[in-house]
Formats: structure tokens, sequence, C-alpha cells
């Protein structure tokens, strides 16, 4: 006797092929979703992207300048609204000035903040200058005694050694020198520039990309659309399988 | 540029509105000041998160500190702080004064985060108003939450404890 071999539905061809094709898919959004539900604990939010080709991807170009200063052996740096002690990012800041050492300290002037760094580009704090309602600083430097002097709004303004009160200098002041921008290595520049295009990428921003489909443009939405209808057939096309197969059984018995 | 790119550019803009959403100033430093203290103003003085009291601060906080060292206005018991904490990417940044080891005042300064304003509204800062800090260091009061703004509720709520803690440090209670 010839044993028959059964049919096979359509419905079951098509949830085996979807099946198998979503499986992957399917694996990846769980796990992304799982790791987008405890980005914040996770750091995701603050993390930053350095893959070029992911930076590239995303358009996202270097800073459009970098003006530098040389203080003593360091270099403190401007770009766009990022202050570099060397290649670190140290603070945001306002239209870079310039920097001056002072009392073991540097002294970063953006127009509507000074900023001040340990000689390890650690920040010490940040001094809010126009909510002091003087107007924005227009250049630094330092007096003959090393203080440090503050050009704002056509008057000159100079502080303790600590920073903390200031004093107005009259309209003439006996300065040692303003901060002037230098040349910084090439090498600095470019560690700079990498720095500054990771920094407008998060890991959390790439993950919900690819989480959505949209690092892939409205393509990739498309095609993830259509994968999302496949994973709805399948729960579909599997309850109606097991319905029919539960219903064989009964007329079996 | 090609047409993919150029639309995952434009989509990339549009799902990033933190970097281009201003910041909502609701009080400058200068009039927090003065409405903490009147005219004259104290000087500043300045205290150094250093040490012990470093570690403090980051178990307060669940980091460190992105400053070295705070300045306050201190006069007659009551003390005077500008303090900043990151709510989800942006920082936020408070005012707080404190009376005899007791919030007078909490208020939002600047608001830079797109999403959880709320915490700028009276309703929810005067909270805290009246609030020391307990026995394990925590703040004596239960702070109400907002819907949607989680995360600033929290970073206020730390930034809180981190003020009473600082004042208790800097001896300003005893009239130093």
């Amino acid at each position: 006797m010839v044993r028959k071999i059964p049919k096979r539905s359509t419905t079951r061809r098509l949830h085996r092929f979807l099946g198998a094709g979503a499986a992957v898919f399917i694996v990846f959004m769980v796990l992304s979703g799982i790791t987008i539900n405890h980005s914040n604990r996770l750091g995701l939010a603050q993390g930053r992207v350095s893959q070029a080709f992911l930076l590239d991807w995303y358009g996202l170009e270097g800073p459009e300048y970098i003006h530098s200063f040389a203080v003593g052996n360091d270099w403190i740096s401007f770009a766009g609204s990022q202050l570099y002690f060397n290649d670190k990012a140290v603070s945001t800041v306002t239209s870079g000035l310039g920097a001056v050492a002072s009392h073991g300290m540097l002294v970063a002037a953006g127009s509507e903040e000074l900023i001040l760094i340990d000689n390890d580009g650690q920040l010490i704090e940040r001094i809010p200058w126009t909510s002091r309602g003087a107007g924005p600083i227009e250049s630094i430097g330092l007096l003959a005694d090393g203080s440090v002097v503050v050009r704002s709004a056509g008057q000159f303004w100079s502080a303790d050694a600590e920073l903390l009160s200031w004093q107005r200098a009259g309209d003439t002041v006996n300065t040692r020198s303003w901060s002037i921008p230098g040349s910084a290595p090439a090498i600095l520049q470019q560690h700079i520039v990498q720095h500054y295009r990771g920094d407008g990428l998060s890991l959390q921003r790439l993950l919900l990309d690819f989480h959505s489909g949209r690092i892939f443009g409205s393509v990739g939405v498309v095609i993830y659309d259509l994968l999302a209808l496949a994973i709805g057939f399948l729960a579909i096309s599997g309850l109606v399988l097991w319905l029919r197969g539960r219903r064989n059984g009964n007329r079996k018995r | 540029m090609t047409r993919c790119k150029k639309s995952i550019l434009i989509i990339v803009m549009m799902s990033l509105p933190t970097l281009v959403s201003a910041a909502s100033v609701y009080e400058t430093q200068m009039e927090f000041l003065s409405r903490a203290f009147g005219e004259p103003q104290p000087t500043p003085n300045i205290i150094w998160l250093s040490g012990e009291r470093k570690s403090s601060v980051q178990q307060m906080l669940g980091h460190d500190y992105p400053a070295m060292r705070l300045r306050y206005w201190c006069q007659a018991k009551r003390s005077a702080w500008v303090l900043e904490e990151i709510g989800k990417e942006l920082p936020i940044t408070i005012g707080v004064i404190i009376d005899h080891n007791y919030i007078q005042s909490l208020r939002v300064l600047t608001y830079r985060e797109n999403r959880g304003g709320e915490v700028a509204t009276p309703a929810f800062s005067d909270q805290f108003n009246g609030v020391a800090l307990g026995a394990d260091g925590a703040l004596a009061a239960k702070i109400d939450g907002i819907s949607g703004a989680t995360l600033s509720v929290h970073a206020l709520t730390r930034l809180a404890n981190m003020a009473l803690f600082l004042h208790a440090e800097t001896g300003c209670t005893d009239g130093s």
C-alpha cells in the first residue's frame, strides 16, 4: 500500500516562509526594544557614537571653526559651542574668545561666561557673566600683576585671585597681554573634529533609528512596516494552523 | 549627497529637537540673588567638592558634580545656591534658598530640555518649601512626581538634597 503524503496547505507554507524570514528581525526588535526601555539606566543618552562611517552616514560634519589659544604647554580650543582642553571636551561655551593662565588656573572666556579649568582639564567652575547685568565679554587678558582682566561692553573688569569678585578697572588698564588665537598642531585639530562630530549622535538616537528603521531612510521604515505586517500574519496563521490541527485531531478520534 | 542620505539627515534633524530647542530663562542669577537677599547682596563664598564631600555629593547625584567648586552666598544663617543637574540630556539650572537648614525656596532658573518644563511651575517647586534633611541624609518629605517629567523631578529632588547637605557643610547656619 502506498503511503499518502499529506499535502501542505498554502497557509502552512507561508507561515513557515515568513516565520523563518522574520526570526532574525523579531530577535533584533526584542533585544533593541528592551535596551531602549532601559536606556536611561544604561546611560545611552549620554553615550556618543565615534565610528566615522556612522557619522558620515548621518551627515554629521565638523565644527565651522576651531579657535585655539596656547596657554603654557596646553591648548584651549573653541570648536563651535564646545570648549576643549587639548583634545578633551570640557564644557559648552558661547562664542569662545580667548584663554589665559592665572594663579594656577586656566580661565577660558566665552561671550557670556568664564570657565575655570585646572591644569588637568577638570572643570573648576562656570561663571555666568551676562547674568550679572554686564554686557557680553569682548576679550580676556592678564594685568601686569598676573590677575585676569576682561573687556566687556567697552569697560575693563579685573578679578581677585580666586575670581570671586570683579571690580571696574578704570578706562585704561596696564595689561601684560590680551589673549590671541594661535595655530594648534594639525593632529590636535583632527582629534577635536572627530570628537565634535561624535558629540552630535547619541547611542540612544542610533538605537532608536535602528529600532524604527529610520537609519535606512524612508525605505527602511516601509521595510519595517512590511516586517511588522508579516509578524501580524504569523500570529493569525499560527492560530489558524493550530485550530485546523485541533479539528483534524478530533476527526481522527 | 544622495536622496537617501538627505532624507536620513532630515529625519535626524527632526528627531533631535533638543539641539535646536531654546532654553527657557525664568529668572536670572542676579534676580535670584536680589530675591534672596535684597540689596546689598553678600559677597560670594566658595566651597570645594573634594574628599568625603565629593563622595557624598556623588552618592546623592549618582555621578560627580560637573565642577570642582561651587560658589554660594550666605547672610544671617541663610544661604543661596545656583546648581545644575541634567534631567534627561540637558542641564537644568535651579536657585535654592536655605534658611536655618530648611529650604525656603527652590526655583528653576533656566530649563533647557524640550519636555518636562512643568517642574518650573510654583505648583511643583513649592513642594520643597520647608523641607529639611532627614536622619538618613535624604529629604524628609516626599516630593510628588509629574507624569512625563519624571527625570526632571528626580534631578530637582537630587539638587535639593545636595543644597541642604552643602548648606550644613558650610557652617552658614552657625553664622559663619
